[in-house]
């Protein structure tokens, strides 16, 4: 498997190249990914942590902002779990969007943040269940944030949290339900 | 028990990871992408449940406010013993820095309950120990203008921003909390006021010194423009709460201008650095 990245060394950031390379690698081989070509682009001006994937015929090329691989407790150091985490994410979408099921998905760009955070809850519970260490309030927050603080919302995370092989339709559903009953009073 | 404590013997544990407003101005890295100064299409920075990470923003600016809360009960406990009653600080000065001190234990507890509920562990963010810095002057007035007046100020304008960020997202916990902390703050902003002009009555000289330590310190809390009233900033200028807390208008207003200076100063200094940066990587491709 194919695998590039760009920079190889860093100026702004102390990242290593060969790190972000080996998780990747165990990452892709993990979700069946192997066959494929990946370019993986860190952006190290910005301390954002915004990452972005674009599949190509013959590749798929994923671009990072430098915090989307860093440290929170050491600024401009490199996370392994973090690094992971955030290759994960975007390795699980690409890899929905390629199995079917997902044909219908907006763009990236297109995505609702409700639909974004519910994309992320169920590729976060699949990593978890591969062995990446995960802060499951974090994705609570976050999933409640855009769905509401409400007993529906929570119940909406644990049903994609412990989901596979669920459907672009199906995982829509889920999501407009939590924000729909988190509206209606009781 | 030693006076005037240095910022690098703070207690903590292994769990945390100081770094110094060094460090933080080292990093050459910057959220914005424009490089000019004054350029009219600017970015929204602005914490708000619209922006794509905001949750992530708001986690880490919880535990800005918890290790920030850590460093306030620090500095106003050191307030407290650090000069002789009466000779270098009166005695009701004292009581409210002891008042103030468990006013900041609470917020402590506080942010860790909510950081918990946020999803963030202790020590989960490196810390920024220029809020403690700020309060090792030798000078009990520099330490008002520079801890209650900057320091406690910024705080409003953080717990406002969260507030607001709690409201619109419909968190009840964070909305609520961040309210009554802000209630605390409001109260050791008016002390700070207060104490400044009454100790500083006949000594003008000393009330200018202050104020322009704190000028200084406003400055240097606006992050290179994180707190301002233009949206590229993650955190607003609380103008309500800070007319309660004692400012008049004339006051918040200069803050704005130095805070809006911070943020013009950062962008140019990113702008360069990002052409100096081009120019290297086109010379070695050459």
């Amino acid at each position: 498997m194919p695998i590039t990245v760009t920079p190889q060394t860093f100026a702004y950031v102390s990242f290593d190249a060969a790190t972000i390379e080996r998780i990747a690698r165990d990452l892709v081989a993990s979700l069946g990914m192997a066959e494929q070509t990946f370019n993986i682009s860190v952006d190290e001006t910005t301390p954002l942590a915004r990452t972005t994937i674009t599949l190509n015929d013959d590749s798929i090329d994923i671009r990072a902002d430098s915090g989307a691989f860093e440290d929170t407790r050491k600024p401009r150091q490199q996370s392994e779990v973090t690094t992971a985490t955030s290759l994960g994410r975007v390795l699980l979408r690409a890899r929905d969007r390629q199995s079917g099921g997902f044909g219908e998905a907006p763009r990236d760009g297109d995505l609702s943040l409700a639909q974004i955070a519910a994309w992320e809850t169920y590729s976060i519970g699949r990593l978890e269940k591969l062995g990446v260490p995960v802060n499951r309030q974090r994705w609570l927050y976050n999933f409640r944030n855009r769905h509401g603080f409400s007993d529906a919302s929570d119940g909406a995370f644990e049903q994609l949290w412990d989901s596979d092989g669920l459907t672009w339709g199906e995982l829509c559903a889920i999501s407009e339900r939590a924000i729909t009953a988190t509206r209606t009073p009781a | 028990m030693r006076k005037f404590f240095p910022v690098e013997d703070l207690a903590r544990d292994e769990r945390f990871n100081k770094i110094t407003m060094k460090d933080r101005l080292g990093d050459p890295r910057s959220v914005f992408t424009i490089g000019e100064p004054g350029d009219a299409k600017k970015a929204k920075f602005r914490l708000t449940p619209e922006r794509r990470d905001a949750s992530d923003g708001a986690r880490g600016l919880m535990h800005g406010i918890f290790v920030g809360e850590i460093q306030a009960l620090e500095g106003a406990g050191r307030t407290c013993w650090d000069f002789e009653t009466e000779v270098e600080a009166p005695f009701a000065l004292k009581l409210d820095m002891a008042r103030q001190c468990w006013d900041e234990a609470r917020h402590v507890e506080i942010s860790v309950k909510l950081s918990e509920w946020m999803g963030t562990e202790i020590g989960q963010y490196a810390e920024n120990t220029v809020l403690f810095e700020a309060a090792c002057s030798t000078d009990p007035v520099l330490r008002l203008a520079g801890v209650n007046r900057a320091l406690e100020g910024l705080a409003i304008d953080v717990f406002t921003t969260m507030k607001e960020f709690g409201d619109m997202a419909g968190d009840p916990y964070l909305e609520f909390c961040e309210d009554w902390m802000l209630a605390d703050e409001v109260t050791h902003v008016k002390m700070g006021s207060d104490w400044l002009r009454k100790v500083t009555e006949k000594d003008p000289e000393r009330r200018k010194k202050a104020l322009e330590f704190q000028g200084i310190v406003d400055k240097l809390f606006s992050y290179g423009g994180t707190r301002s009233e233009s949206d590229e900033s993650p955190i607003g200028l609380a103008r309500r709460f800070r007319e309660l807390a004692g400012f008049t208008d004339d006051e918040v207003d200069v803050i704005n201008e130095l805070s809006l200076q911070a943020l013009e100063e950062r962008k140019t200094a990113v702008g360069k650095l990002r052409d100096a940066d081009q120019f290297a990587q086109a010379a070695a491709g050459e």
